[in-house]
């Protein structure tokens, strides 16, 4: 490689990496926390309470506990139905809130479980974890600080990318994984951080990545909502249902429609995922990657009939891969102690790199003084 | 592929298989998922606590 490429990249490696320390220290320490976030919760007594005296209850159907929801919260309307697991208990989510509002985020959502109905609280965001994942997620400064989080992982990106090359030429006449303990500092520093930034390479590239897609996650649904769901939309009649069709039949119309997957949520009509007159019904598989493979099944809300069938699209794929690349939520306790030690190592790369520019900063600030004297005492 | 390069691509390699495997299924797809990015970290502990100090 030309010395004057080299230069350049050494400058792109530099100006990245400085750019994103900071944010990228503290999303590796509130990271670190947050992949025992069940644990913690647990030590700090900070976990929902499990739901008691209902075990002998049969089993309630969609509808019963959608109409329970909406008892709870009177004038309200139901906007959508979640069905998923909370450390193994099947569980259902209703989001209810004012009527004529599309928008989700407007109103409340009830947790019941899934096989007695019995109300239960969910991690709401009040917890010590909870707090951290703010921090984590947006900074505290909502969507705008996400955007920035997101942005930081592009240029942490670029930042890998140019360590990636500058890797060769620095590591031509070394061996691999040489640390030099006992040598200069600066020297040892530079051991260090080649060490650990080559050893989490594909590592730290996909977890960044990944944060960097779940970071723009609003624009991403953003873009689908404006197309894909737009033009399925147009296609379809629009006049609002004068009756509802029970959930539970439109379940089995899903379920005939798309089989062998399970039943992820169910929007009703008039929200944002749906249309004024249809139910948005989303399946999903059964596997760790099946789970994140979405089917859509639009049913008529007047007459329970199927209308259209459709797959998400490649980028809303790749967001819902997005979260278990970046957690490290999906093989257990050994996968999430690793991902712990290669955060470590990742914040191992990014402080001896920052120590490395300090004192090397330092060294050419003394080496231009000393120079200025000279001058100096010359004239 | 030269000396420099051999232990990162075996490295970046088993990492890549390490987070893939996770996700396709439990039990044996789990074992290969930890050996993938237990790797990597086996490699730089081994080297943290077996730096050679100055000759």
């Amino acid at each position: 490689m030309k010395s004057k490429t080299l230069r350049g990249w050494y400058a792109v490696h530099r100006w990245t990496s400085l750019a994103c320390t900071a944010n990228l220290l503290l999303l590796c320490l509130s990271g670190l926390i947050l992949i025992f976030h069940h644990e913690i919760d647990h030590l700090l007594g900070q976990e929902p309470p499990p739901a008691r005296g209902a075990a002998d209850l049969p089993r309630p159907s969609l509808q019963q506990l959608a109409d329970a929801a909406l008892l709870a919260h009177p004038g309200s309307v139901p906007k959508s139905i979640t069905l998923f697991e909370d450390d193994g208990v099947p569980m259902v989510g209703v989001r209810v809130g004012a009527p004529g509002v599309a928008s989700l985020r407007e109103g409340s959502s009830i947790f019941m479980d899934a096989g007695n109905g019995a109300p239960r609280a969910l991690f709401t965001g009040d917890t010590f974890t909870g707090f951290i994942l703010k921090l984590h997620v947006n900074l505290f400064l909502g969507f705008p600080g996400q955007l920035f989080i997101g942005a930081v992982g592009l240029v942490f990106f670029l930042s890998m990318l140019s360590g990636i090359v500058l890797y060769g030429p620095f590591m031509r006449k070394l061996a691999f994984g040489l640390v030099r303990f006992g040598r200069q500092s600066r020297i040892v520093q530079a051991d260090l951080h080649n060490l650990t930034g080559i050893v989490v390479m594909v590592w730290a590239l996909v977890v960044g990545m990944t944060g960097s897609f779940l970071s723009f996650s609003p624009l991403i649904i953003g873009l689908w909502q404006k197309t894909e769901l737009s033009e399925l939309i147009r296609t379809l009649p629009a006049a609002p249902p004068t009756s509802m069709a029970p959930l539970d039949e439109v379940r089995r119309v899903a379920d005939q429609t798309v089989p062998g997957k399970d039943l992820a949520y169910i929007f009703y009509p008039g929200t944002e995922y749906a249309t004024q007159r249809h139910y948005m019904v989303v399946l999903r598989g059964h596997s760790e990657i099946a789970k994140r493979v979405f089917n859509i099944v639009v049913v008529d809300a007047e007459t329970g009939q199927l209308a259209a069938q459709r797959s998400m699209p490649w980028y809303m794929q790749v967001l819902l891969l997005s979260g278990p690349f970046h957690f490290g939520d999906y093989g257990g306790l050994p996968l999430k102690i690793l991902w712990a030690l290669l955060t470590l190592l990742t914040t191992g790369a990014t402080t001896t790199g920052l120590i490395i520019w300090a004192r090397r900063s330092k060294t050419a600030t003394r080496q231009i003084d000393a120079g200025n004297a000279h001058l100096k005492e010359q004239s | 592929m030269n000396g420099t390069w051999r232990w990162p691509l075996l490295l970046a390699l088993s990492s890549a298989l390490g987070l893939a495997a996770g996700i396709f299924g439990d039990g044996p797809w789990d074992w290969l998922c930890w050996a993938g990015l237990g790797l990597p970290v086996a490699v730089a502990i081994a080297k943290l606590v077996g730096g050679r100090g100055p000759a």
